[in-house]
């Protein structure tokens, strides 16, 4: 069952983030986050169910962080859904991050389905002008 | 640092669109659950988030779920992350699996500030109707990347039913 087919396909669909164009094949879930912030650095939780470790892909640019996680549904072989609430395979969220931030050194788990994500700022930088904006 | 407008923008029409079909579909269906946070729960304080949506009196998360069966059993997934296998609570009761559990909140050690907090703490009961009788002392549970899988073998081993409605 795939009501997603109905969806429009947003293939050739490009957003703007942040004064990037970024092409957007597929339509996808933003998963709930939770972002702490302390004198150090930022920590960031997303809640991502269903999705493994291969399938955890996180882009860290110096002022842009992706999250993007494809379920992998272990249906076994020969079921059939009697119900399924539909869910979109795929979760994405952009963030964009200030410079601040030293991207190169942050830390990543995943743990039952919720990524940690640890960004420290960077040492010289004052714990003052910090955006990240939710997009 | 200023967080005045974190504001949940959709960044392209798309997005929204299946967003908000995904929502429809799923509250709908009853994934919408509600969590309630107790003392037990250890969540921030009002004064100490900024995020302008959060409240600590009660979360909502949607807890996907599905159903599959094949001849012999039946399979429900329930997408319940971050959670301890040991506080999860799996029972049949009435021709439905219900799950009640308890998410507890990990506070930082650090001294900060919680700039954002959507994810939903607390206690939650989530239902998930059953298609068939299932022989609830021989269920199979299992816990992997935040989704909860449960095997429940039929009572009368049956293929799925499939129900023929005439139209006029």
């Amino acid at each position: 069952m795939s009501e997603n087919r109905n969806l429009p396909q947003a293939s050739g669909e490009t957003r703007r983030d942040v004064g990037r164009e970024v092409q957007r094949p597929e339509p996808a879930l933003m998963p709930l986050v939770d972002v702490f912030e302390d004198g150090k650095g930022i920590t960031l939780y997303a809640d991502l169910p269903g999705v493994p470790k291969d399938k955890l892909h996180l882009q860290l640019e110096s002022d842009s962080l992706t999250i993007e996680g494809e379920v992998s549904l272990d249906t076994p072989g020969e079921m059939e859904s009697s119900h399924a609430e539909v869910r979109l395979p795929r979760y994405r969220r952009v963030f964009s991050l200030s410079r601040e931030l030293d991207t190169d050194k942050a830390q990543a788990e995943l743990k039952n389905g919720v990524l940690k994500l640890r960004i420290p700022k960077a040492e010289h930088a004052q714990p003052r002008k910090i955006e990240v904006k939710v997009t | 640092m200023k967080f005045e407008d974190l504001k949940q923008g959709f960044s392209s029409f798309w997005d929204s669109m299946s967003e908000g079909w995904q929502h429809l579909r799923q509250t709908a269906s009853n994934a919408l659950t509600g969590f309630r946070p107790s003392e037990q729960t250890n969540l921030p304080a009002r004064s100490q988030v900024d995020d302008t949506f959060y409240m600590p009196s009660i979360g909502w998360s949607m807890l996907g779920g599905d159903v599959f069966e094949d001849e012999d059993r039946v399979v429900v997934r329930l997408e319940v992350p971050g959670m301890d296998k040991n506080d999860l609570d799996v029972e049949v009761e009435g021709g439905m699996l219900v799950v009640r559990g308890e998410k507890r909140f990990q506070r930082e050690e650090s001294e900060g500030r919680y700039r954002v907090l959507q994810c939903a703490y607390g206690s939650f009961r989530r239902a998930v109707p059953l298609p068939v009788d299932v022989l609830s002392d021989q269920a199979k549970a299992s816990y992997r990347d935040g989704v909860l899988r449960v095997e429940l073998p039929k009572v009368r081993p049956e293929a799925p039913k499939r129900q023929t409605v005439r139209v006029d």
